[in-house]
């Protein structure tokens, strides 16, 4: 059983950065997976693990009055990124509440993008369906935190303001927002993948790629990020808010 | 002269007429597309350094509603960049 699952790893991994879809049969339904995406996701999130235990195992060793230099530099991001979030959001409550998941998109998306710098390795944000399982998350947050605001009652009313006519524009408008979000993301990763690719295989194939993943992997992965994350933001906040 | 062309003419067959349509259109598709960002993102970068000529003290607020609205004045584009890649590879 463990044999094949390694076997079936190691198949996986002389595949990476192709387009490989493995199908999964259970009964009547079958689920297919895109590997690439699938392992360089799984990459990622061992990735968030790793740092994360090792910076927790950082801050435990001195607990006291003198922090350490890696404490002293995460409470001043957390502190940052705090801070952010409380200006952007409408009440302080939501934005403590919300930080944990917005910092993890955050971390996430940025660490995906970032990883299509690796030679050999892709983003796993370069496939829409990732990205949009992203979107989707944050529209049912958003949704979910709306209805638990203004209550059942109100929330379904607030799609037939101002007029009840209005009500599918509203509907198609609320569906929008998840679908902007994913392929905002999706194109821009994807752009310069394929600008990358095709500089490489047809004109420059050395020095000009790696200034190209400077602007296009470091620079504009974490413009990405950050405007996923205040996406988010905003799309919560409105949803509570109107 | 009529000969040559009509020789030519003979050669294309419906799908290469449809393959140079498909680069064309993705061409277009792009080319036109990028006009409409490209000037909004222009306008709002002009306004947001206006505004930090003015008040330096602001500048980061400033930095951050501008790069987040350029991300969504992006998207227009982007939507042009998809159709041009659903051309180009799919289609």
């Amino acid at each position: 059983m463990m044999n094949a699952v390694f076997e079936q790893l190691a198949e996986a991994l002389t595949y990476l950065g192709k387009k490989q879809i493995i199908t999964l049969q259970l009964g009547n339904l079958s689920i297919q997976f895109d590997k690439a995406a699938m392992i360089m996701s799984w990459i990622v999130i061992g990735l968030l693990t790793i740092l994360a235990l090792f910076l927790r195992r950082a801050l435990r060793q001195n607990i006291e009055d003198n922090p350490n230099r890696v404490q002293a530099a995460m409470d001043a991001l957390i502190d940052l990124l705090q801070g952010q979030l409380t200006s952007s959001f409408s009440s302080e409550k939501l934005a403590i509440e919300m930080f944990p998941f917005i910092s993890t998109l955050f971390l996430f998306v940025l660490f995906s993008n970032w990883l299509g710098i690796v030679p050999g390795l892709s983003s796993p944000t370069q496939n829409l369906n990732i990205t949009m399982g992203l979107a989707l998350m944050v529209f049912a947050v958003s949704q979910i935190l709306a209805m638990r605001a203004k209550g059942m009652k109100a929330y379904w009313k607030g799609y037939l303001e101002p007029m009840p006519f209005m009500l599918p524009l509203n509907i198609i408008g609320e569906l929008s927002k998840p679908m902007s979000h994913a392929f905002r993301l999706f194109g821009n990763v994807l752009a310069g993948t394929i600008l990358i690719t095709v500089v490489m295989a047809k004109f420059a194939p050395i020095i000009v790629p790696s200034g190209l993943h400077l602007i296009f992997g470091l620079f504009f992965g974490g413009i990405q990020a950050f405007v996923f994350a205040i996406l988010a933001v905003a799309y919560i906040n409105v949803a509570v808010e109107s | 002269m009529l000969q040559e062309a009509q020789a030519v003419a003979v050669g294309i067959s419906g799908a290469d007429i449809a393959l140079a349509a498909k680069y064309i259109a993705a061409g277009l598709c792009m080319g036109i597309g990028a006009i409409g960002p490209a000037i909004g993102e222009g306008m709002a970068a002009a306004h947001a350094l206006d505004g930090m000529a003015r008040q330096p003290e602001m500048q980061g607020a400033l930095m951050r509603t501008m790069v987040l609205g350029q991300a969504i004045t992006e998207s227009t584009g982007i939507y042009s960049l998809l159709i041009a890649i659903v051309l180009l590879f799919v289609v």
